[in-house]
């Protein structure tokens, strides 16, 4: 008998992304879901991570959620800071070992759009832009991209090209001269990896409740399904209340709306 | 007095590497008391068609109330880039920029500018070239370092190389491996304004917390304005050998406390968040508000102190330094409460 409401999607999400960190890692994270990610793992499984930040901040001391990746959060009593250029260039020199990064497309292998909807020269909405998603996706070793999946932001080829994946799948990535590349999808829905020929997104875990069904229902194209296709196990109540009491009190990331 | 540019066609000057280098070496060397109010900076340093780099984090450390006196003295058809670059937004609004070299243009989890997404599809401004945060980066980095472009792995096998110029995908010609890399020249915009904490009247500036692309921009650029919250004795700056900027890049040097709020500067003040929220989540969603949104914060405020006076005075301001000071474990975070009003519009 649990005492503790079930893990929220939101809350299965922060928690799939922290059991891709593995313990003494060197992690670049972003705000929102991904700082939350990268919280939990550090007061887990993962304590004796490293955490690294694209404004420059630079293993900060422990402190409340940052409220933007310039946040002092992120270099709270920090060694150093970096600077930006040089932030980015510990990722392409093989001091990072995983990242994450959100958009507002991605397609079946893993190309990231934060551009533009619609085509550039006709567009419908203007995006923000690469920011350090392009950086990220184009340096780092393992990189996991974090998202709401509907169908619209899943669909079978972005609208624009921001920030790679695996190209037209293959060893086009590899061609292409760039570094590293994404191992993982990670989103209200469950895991995905990248299948290791083709390269493209496999569903391979699904989150409590889900099925390979409302998986396909939320994607625009045809997914590849892991022969071994994994069940997650919700997080115990000592990873869910160290979630709700000390990564996330507020549920500023976690919560539910309304 | 207006400053002469070799190349007048604001595309290529980005990118005129000995273009800069004249005008660097026609600069005024002497070591001289550069303070002046930030009218005056702003009125002889920043002139219509410069192309303008945005310092700090957006929002960190970024000389905000400088681009007001911007917008306040309605210069005209300015240019934009930075990494990231969040304040074009409310220029463009106000016609004084029409275009920009983008990298990010946003409030991160708050919220995506509507305004600028307009203001693109309107015509109202032009995308010259498109970037990620590294790539933009390393065009000013390369600047600083005085060479004319690096090769990098960022960019590669994407849709942004066939809207960006400058950019050039070519096989690294020297290295061991003969692997594709993107060239990035080397990055000169017009004018930067830094905003630090500490500077001396000459122009040593010291920056504390992320520099961001700071040291590279001021290198870069042909004029630089220093904003500093403090102006300290030159030999403050000796001692600690702290100058993260040099006197002879510097045109001209302002004493503006608060002059990054309302965005956050380190050992001085935490943001005010719910302006940026409003700002992003409400100011930008219309024409009309973002008229009234910047005719209320920018135009109807004469300087820094009566921005935080209509912001709600002492209290607002002491607080957000309250903030700051617990962030950075100057204060006791263990007693400061960071919960706040998110601004969270309730539309009909």
């Amino acid at each position: 008998m649990t005492n503790i409401a079930p893990a929220n999607p939101l809350e299965m999400l922060a928690y799939n992304l922290s059991l891709l960190i593995e313990d003494e890692q060197i992690v670049y994270v972003g705000t929102g879901l991904p700082m939350v990610g990268g919280m939990l793992a550090k007061k887990t499984h993962a304590k004796n991570i490293t955490l690294v930040y694209e404004s420059g901040g630079q293993d900060p001391l422990e402190g409340d959620m940052p409220w933007s990746v310039g946040c002092p959060f992120t270099y709270r009593k920090s060694p150093m800071s970096m600077e930006m250029s040089t932030s980015f260039g510990q990722c392409a020199i093989g001091y990072v070992d995983i990242a994450f990064q959100g958009g507002a497309q991605f397609d079946m292998y893993g190309n990231v759009n934060t551009s533009v909807i619609g085509s550039y020269e006709n567009p419908k909405t203007i995006l923000p832009g690469s920011g350090g998603g392009n950086d990220i996706g184009s340096l780092t070793e393992k990189s996991v991209l974090v998202g709401l999946q509907t169908p619209d932001r899943f669909p079978e080829k972005v609208d624009f090209l921001t920030t790679p994946g695996y190209l037209s799948g293959g060893n086009s990535r590899k061609e292409a001269g760039l570094l590293g590349g994404p191992i993982a999808v990670v989103t209200q829905v469950g895991v995905y990896d990248f299948e290791p020929e083709s390269k493209r997104m496999r569903l391979v875990g699904l989150n409590p409740g889900m099925t390979v069904e409302i998986a396909q229902a939320c994607t625009g194209f045809e997914l590849l399904v892991a022969d071994d296709l994994e069940m997650i196990a919700a997080p115990s109540e000592e990873v869910l209340t160290t979630l709700r009491t000390v990564v996330d009190p507020r549920g500023v990331f976690t919560s539910l709306p309304g | 007095m207006t400053y002469k540019y070799d190349q007048v066609d604001h595309l290529e000057r980005l990118v005129d590497f000995r273009g800069a280098r004249e005008y660097h070496l026609s600069k005024d060397r002497a070591k001289r008391d550069k303070r002046m109010p930030l009218k005056d900076a702003i009125a002889e340093f920043v002139q219509d068609g410069d192309i303008l780099g945005e310092t700090g984090f957006s929002y960190v450390r970024s000389p905000i109330q400088a681009y007001f006196e911007i917008v306040r003295q309605q210069k005209k058809n300015i240019k934009g880039i930075g990494s990231p670059m969040s304040n074009v937004s409310y220029m463009i609004a106000r016609d004084c920029m029409d275009g920009v070299h983008l990298s990010y243009v946003g409030v991160e989890m708050r919220g995506n500018d509507k305004h600028f997404s307009r203001a693109i599809i309107n015509k109202k401004a032009e995308i010259h070239s498109l970037w990620s945060h590294g790539s933009m980066a390393l065009g000013f980095k390369a600047a600083q370092l005085g060479v004319p472009c690096v090769g990098s792995k960022q960019l590669l096998g994407t849709d942004m190389v066939k809207y960006n110029p400058y950019v050039k995908v070519i096989d690294n010609p020297v290295g061991k491996d003969k692997d594709p890399v993107c060239m990035i020249p080397a990055l000169f915009p017009d004018v930067c304004i830094v905003h630090c904490q500490q500077a001396d009247r000459y122009g040593n500036a010291v920056i504390q917390g992320p520099a961001i692309n700071d040291i590279a921009l001021a290198s870069a650029c042909r004029k630089v304005i220093i904003t500093a919250e403090r102006i300290v004795p030159e030999m403050t700056i000796r001692d600690n050998s702290s100058a993260a900027i040099p006197f002879w890049y510097v045109d001209a040097v302002v004493e503006l406390p608060y002059g990054a709020y309302p965005g956050a500067c380190p050992g001085f003040y935490f943001w005010h968040r719910q302006w940026w929220e409003f700002l992003i989540r409400i100011g930008t969603v219309t024409d009309e508000n973002v008229m009234s949104f910047t005719e209320e914060w920018i135009m109807n405020c004469k300087d820094q102190y009566e921005w935080i006076e209509k912001a709600g005075g002492i209290r607002v301001i002491d607080h957000d330094r309250r903030l700051m000071e617990a962030a950075q474990l100057i204060a006791d975070d263990s007693l400061t409460d960071y919960d706040y009003d998110e601004v969270i519009p309730k539309w009909d």
